[in-house]
């Protein structure tokens, strides 16, 4: 297959998944109906499950399809608009290589063009993807974007706390992207109460929710044949079997686990058991009953209640089991036994080598045990008493038909993914750091020596690109402006450490004068303007402060701090409260904090669509420009999708005109949808789909191998053999 | 195994309910279950050339069951009315209907799914809630003082399958012995948690069905020649009986993973026989009067335990054990050493029974919730309809014990739940309006095609052509028949509602059903003495129907909110 037509045939392949894809997509999107080969029906919103259902050949569409699903194991969302997003880059690049062809307009893009025709221009651009990916994005993330960012957190203080709704919000974002439109208000509701019965202690529900994750299967049992509506939270552990033997008891009932059979067996694996009478079997056998016994009346001495096997026990154990009033749960499996370790903590009970007395350690208390009737079907019902932060509780989730059933299930199981990702800090991909690391004396401090090292890195890539088209520019140059800027930091690292504001300012004095020559010197002046220009909006109150920061950032810590404070202050709209935090955290690292959200409904886009515009309006590099204004615009794709099957105001149209006059006068967005969505799943999706992007564009040629694959391995295994 | 060909690509069709294939599959489907509602439904044979008995039914637990469906809405559909009967035993057919006429009323109005789908669900809350409330007059609390409700709720249930084929004098008989066998079931000295016993159905083809009885205890069936071999049985007022859930064959037990080395000479199946003995000495010092085995007992041990007069049962099977054991208050004994004596249990009485042409062994227990229904029809099929309604009717019963309430059967119901949301809807849109966010002409449009759903499902009791009824001032279905002479004034004729609650003696202006005319409210709270007058009513089970019609509008809004269909061709 050539590669010249590789955006082509990658574009109408993402356009015929785009058609399957949009029909679900957002809150007004549709179900699908999956049929399997066995008869079974699935009824699906899940971009990641239509894609794998379609099985699809074309070499393009599969490498999509795999990077979809590598994406979605790490976040759990996202594949739709992974999809449509991709369509829309794709249909970018065509137009931009369509009009290179046809007229030569820019004067950049025409050297460009002459350029790329000459080198493989594929392979550069799919480079300029990447140079976006891991340098601008997360410039333009950090510096822009973050002040929009809003905290899913209730308390300004350190200390995390859920509130219940902002969760609810932004699971209700979730659900109306993955289940019915008639079921995800009870679906999120259901989760929202869920995830707060499980926490038994409000600040580590970070566990809490890894351990759903992590066992969501063990967690839920499915019913089907009942209205959706009757779906419901167990408070306690439910296991998907019935007791061996059922012998009610009151109180607090004590649990031993048991990992093999308690019965002793006549030869155990690799040895030889040799039988010379029948008295010497009838002997034996006599044993083996008395010590079955004797265990079991020991387990009852100890006020055993109920024993949990993960083996088949022989008759003779359930037998005498019931005798002593012991309970059995037979053949768990290791899922649920790991769950259940886990939550109280409880190693097996290992069998006494001699039948004499033996203290039993590995017990636990449990509050109740019964049978549990769902649909006729009896299940055991423990509540077990948690040692740890997870409280334990069940989902019934109910549905007529076993598709549905499925289909929230795995949604539900997304969710908790797509939780436990947004309470995680995402480390942006900025620049290696020397000094920073050392520097924990505040928060402050730690962002803005970050930002000191992150610039010059841009600008020296700036330096080194222009390099290439015009100025001349020493290299020796270069290093000493990073060492001059490396003392700058370290010089004031330190001093801001000792004392705040005042002290500052004689180092600050020398160091401003060496560097800003050494930018005006090097640096190219529209580099300057395009800072002066990203400031202007924001910085109009502080007209004092904004010529330092302009020349350089690391110049004037406290000052830009303070008017950072100050702007996001403004911006941030009153109803939540919470944004202190999430400010105040952002000073911590290069990171997007845990918890950082937006309103749902394109808000995200919108945002990264001005500034992303706003950036290529001051970069002066022709492919940067070329691949931000791209990106800029594919990222809209998704919006106009949500906002297809809306009218008048609340047209797509109506809504960007508003929400960019709202970013030019500086005024907080106005969103109409309640909901709230995670940034860092955003992020992360942005990033997965320009890796899928250049992965698709660096191939140059598909080979096509029609034979089996195992056929290696077989030849393979002949030859060992 | 491994796959030998690469996966073919799957078949993606968009918009599944417009093409001309859906909708003539959806109006088969529609069309087959129509025909089998009610009392004059249709029966269907279902017949497999490649073998299989012929099944004739007009249940839908039988008839989806063996109904293969390619369409993968349909399949869809018919699922969740497995589901819902699987959970249920009832309103299958109800169920199936509904959505089916759902789906295809608002298919034709073409309006987006959203609005449908929203202004659905609210209607369905709109019965839901109406339907539990105090005020709804389609709902009657149950009397347990007297049996007449229960009995008509069973009856109502048997005549509406016809493939059992009974007459009225077996209808009674048999909804009496249902009922029988139901109290039977309900432990005398109720708690605070009431554990229902069981009812084991017995089959005994070939006989009249007014042979059928319920015996209090368990029925064990035994062939002619075991029951040579069972001694006659000695009188006395209480027998120890010992249950054995392990084999007494003599073979070995489990033995290990390892290697069992025996010397030359050296018998174990004599050492075990040896062991089997010394439980039978055991069980014979303990005076025990009767053997249980859930699996197989040793000829030898029979003869021995024969020897001694005790009566010994082998092959009695894992699902008799679980009854047996409640029966008799024996723990089943999983052990060949020592037997615990707190393990025996002990029956009243032992009797062998001969019904029709079988033996049985018949345990009457002291005290318990366990009876046998030993039911008879004429032949195979016959019988397998009415043991599906059997336990149809039991499970109703059941169902009605926890919510003590029934509805009106006969299509009253559902002409009376027409009214009111036609009432409601036209009287007070204006909450609707605001909560869904959608115009006054859809909310007519989706109130139109919900009702005529209902309405429909209704009318598809009358098989015969008659014409359907109802009235202004309750709501209720009535059907006369067709071809009258025109000259009849219609209305004098139909003498009782559907539900058989009101006569035609009141003053009731009537109009046809699915006939353009003003909302009325339908009278809601009902008397007590309309009740207590009417001697056979048609009834419902509530929980049943009330989940089927949520069940209903939740797969249809399913339905037509897909927007597309990806087929798997492996």
């Amino acid at each position: 297959m050539a590669a010249a037509g590789s955006v082509t045939v990658a574009l109408h392949v993402a356009e015929v998944l785009e058609t399957i894809v949009s029909g679900c997509l957002g809150p007004e999107g549709r179900q699908v109906l999956c049929t399997k080969p066995t008869g079974e029906v699935l009824l699906s919103r899940d971009g990641g499950c239509l894609l794998k259902a379609l099985h699809l050949e074309h070499p393009i569409a599969r490498v999509m399809v795999a990077c979809v699903s590598s994406h979605l194991r790490k976040t759990g969302d996202g594949a739709k608009t992974f999809i449509v997003f991709l369509c829309h880059l794709l249909r970018g690049l065509r137009e931009i290589t369509d009009k290179e062809k046809d007229s030569f307009l820019f004067e950049n893009i025409q050297t460009c063009g002459r350029h790329w025709k000459n080198c493989c221009r594929w392979k550069f651009i799919s480079q300029a993807f990447l140079t976006f990916q891991t340098q601008i994005l997360d410039y333009v993330m950090d510096h822009y974007l973050s002040r929009h960012f809003l905290s899913i957190f209730s308390s300004c203080t350190k200390e995390r706390t859920l509130c219940r709704s902002s969760l609810e919000m932004l699971l209700g974002a979730y659900f109306c992207g993955r289940v019915g439109r008639n079921n995800h208000n009870l679906i999120s509701q259901l989760m929202c109460d869920y995830v707060f019965k499980c926490t038994a202690c409000e600040s580590r529900f970070e566990e809490v929710l890894e351990i759903v994750d992590d066992c969501f299967v063990e967690l839920k049992v499915g019913v089907t044949g009942l209205p959706v509506s009757d779906s419901r939270i167990i408070a306690g552990l439910v296991l998907q079997r019935d007791f061996s033997v059922y012998c009610p008891a009151d109180g607090d009932i004590r649990i031993v686990i048991v990992t093999e059979t308690i019965q002793p067996l006549f030869s155990i694996p690799g040895s030889e058991f040799t039988l010379n009478s029948e008295a010497q079997f009838q002997t034996s056998q006599f044993w083996i009953t008395e010590r079955t016994k004797a265990i079991v009346k020991h387990l009852q001495n100890q006020n055993v209640k109920l024993l949990l096997s993960t083996v088949k026990q022989p008759d003779l154990v359930i037998y005498c089991a019931g005798l002593n009033g012991i309970s059995v749960v037979e053949c768990l499996s290791s899922e649920e036994l790991s769950l259940i370790q886990r939550v109280i903590g409880l190693a097996p009970f290992v069998l006494p080598e001699a039948s004499s007395q033996y203290e039993l350690s590995h017990t636990a208390l449990a509050k109740f045990c019964k049978p549990l009737i769902l649909r006729s079907k009896r299940f055991v019902h423990l509540g077990l008493m948690s040692t740890c932060s997870f409280a334990p509780h069940c989902i019934a989730l109910c549905g007529p038909v076993q598709g549905l059933v499925e289909q929230h299930e795995n949604a539900l199981h997304g969710a908790f993914k797509m939780l436990r990702q947004a309470f995680k800090d995402l480390d942006l991909n900025c620049v290696t750091q020397t000094s920073d690391q050392s520097c924990t004396s505040g928060p402050c401090i730690y962002k803005n020596s970050r930002e000191s090292n992150e610039l010059p890195k841009i600008v020296n890539s700036s330096i080194q690109r222009s390099y290439q088209d015009t100025v001349v520019k020493n290299k020796g140059e270069l290093a000493k402006t990073q060492t001059n800027l490396k003392v700058c930091s370290n010089l004031i690292v330190p001093s801001v450490k000792l004392e705040q504001n005042v002290l500052c300012s004689t180092p600050k004095v020398a160091v401003t004068d060496s560097y800003q020559t050494d930018e005006t010197l090097r640096c190219s002046s529209p580099n300057k303007g395009r800072i002066m220009d990203d400031h202007e909006p924001f910085i109009e109150s502080n007209s004092a402060n904004s010529k330092p920061e302009n020349t350089r950032r690391g110049i004037s810590y406290e000052n830009l701090q303070v008017t950072k404070l100050a702007r996001k202050d403004s911006i941030l709209p009153l109803r939540y409260k919470s944004l202190q935090t999430c400010t105040s955290q952002s000073y911590y690292s290069s990171s997007i904090p845990a918890g950082c959200v937006l309103p749902v409904g394109g808000n995200f886009e919108i945002l990264l669509h001005y500034y992303l515009l706003n950036y290529a309006k001051k970069c002066q590099q022709s492919e940067q420009t070329m691949v931000s204004r791209i990106i800029a615009n594919a990222i809209l794709g998704v919006p106009k999708i949500l906002y297809k099957s809306k009218k008048g105001n609340y047209s797509f149209p109506q809504v960007y005109v508003r929400a960019l006059q709202a970013l030019q006068t500086n005024q907080p967005m106005i969103s109409n949808q309640t909901g709230l969505e995670s940034v860092a799943s955003k992020y992360q999706l942005l990033t997965s789909v320009l890796q899928c992007l250049t992965n698709i564009l660096t191939v140059d040629l598909v080979i096509n191998i029609k034979r089996q694959p195992q056929e290696v391995y077989d030849q393979d295994s002949e030859e060992e053999l | 195994m491994s796959r030998l060909e690469a996966k073919k690509p799957s078949i993606c069709r968009s918009d599944p309910l417009t093409g001309e294939r859906a909708r003539a599959s959806l109006a088969a489907l529609k069309g087959l279950v129509t025909s089998c509602y009610g009392p004059a439904g249709r029966l269907k044979q279902l017949h497999n050339g490649r073998g299989g008995s012929v099944v004739t039914t007009s249940q839908s637990a039988a008839l989806l069951a063996g109904l293969p469906v390619s369409h993968p809405v349909l399949k869809v559909l018919t699922a969740a009315v497995r589901n819902h009967v699987a959970c249920f035993s009832d309103g299958g057919l109800f169920t199936a209907i509904l959505c089916c006429n759902l789906v295809e009323n608002v298919q034709r109005l073409g309006l987006a799914p959203t609005t449908v789908i929203k202004l659905n669900k609210h209607l369905l809350s709109l019965c839901t809630s109406y339907l539990k409330s105090e005020g709804c007059a389609c709902r009657i609390p149950v009397d347990f003082s007297s049996t007449q409700i229960l009995l008509s709720l069973v009856r109502s249930i048997l005549t509406s399958k016809p493939a059992c084929m009974l007459i009225a004098k077996e209808v009674d008989h048999i909804s009496t012995l249902i009922l029988r066998a139901f109290l039977l079931t309900i432990p005398e000295n109720a708690q605070e948690h009431i554990i229902l016993g069981k009812s084991i159905i017995v089959p005994l083809k070939g006989q009249r069905v007014i042979d059928s009885a319920v015996l209090p205890g368990i029925l064990i069936e035994v062939s002619g020649v075991q029951l040579m071999k069972i001694l006659p049985i000695k009188k006395s007022d209480s027998f120890k009986v010992a249950l054995f859930c392990v084999s007494l064959s003599g073979d070995l037990s489990d033995t290990g993973e390892g290697t069992l080395l025996v010397s030359y000479g050296v018998s174990l199946e004599n050492a075990a026989l040896d062991q089997l003995f010394n439980l039978g000495k055991q069980l014979v010092s303990d005076h025990v009067d009767l053997v249980l085995c859930q699996k197989v007992i040793h000829p030898s041990l029979k003869q021995f335990l024969r020897t001694h007069h005790v009566i010994a049962v082998d092959r009695i099977g894992v699902s008799l054990m679980e009854p047996l054991s409640k029966v008799t208050g024996t723990w089943p004994i999983g052990s060949l050493g020592s037997i615990s004596p707190s393990s025996y249990g002990s029956v009243k009485d032992l009797c062998i029974a001969k019904f029709g042409c079988k033996h049985f062994f018949h345990l009457i227990p002291n005290k318990t919730t366990i009876c046998s229904l030993l039911l008879c029809n004429r032949n195979d099929t016959a019988w397998d309809e009415l043991k599906l309604t059997c336990q149809t009717a039991l499970h109703a019963l059941q169902l009605t014990i926890k919510d003590p309430y029934v509805l009106l059967g006969g299509g009253c119901t559902e002409t009376h739940l027409v009214a009111y949301i036609r009432h409601k809807t036209r009287n007070e849109p204006e909450s609707i309006l605001r909560d869904e966010r959608c115009s006054q002409t859809e909310l007519q449009l989706i109130t139109e095609a919900f009702c005529s759903a209902l309405e429909s499902l209704a009318g598809s009791l009358e098989h015969d052509g008659g014409e359907i009824l109802t009235d202004s001032k309750y709501g209720h279905f009535w059907s006369v028949q067709a071809n009258l002479p025109s000259a009849v004034n219609w209305p004098d004729l139909p003498s009782r509602c559907g539900c058989g609650l009101y006569s035609s003696q009141e003053e009731l202006s009537w109009s046809f059903l699915r006939s353009a005319r003003h909302p009325f409210p339908p009278q809601t709270c009902l008397s007590r003495e309309a009740t207590g007058s009417a001697d056979t009513l048609t009834l419902d089970c509530f929980t049943a129907k009330l989940s089927g019609l949520q069940v209903a509008v939740e797969t249809a809004n399913l339905i037509l909110d897909l927007s597309c269909v990806i087929e798997d061709t492996n």
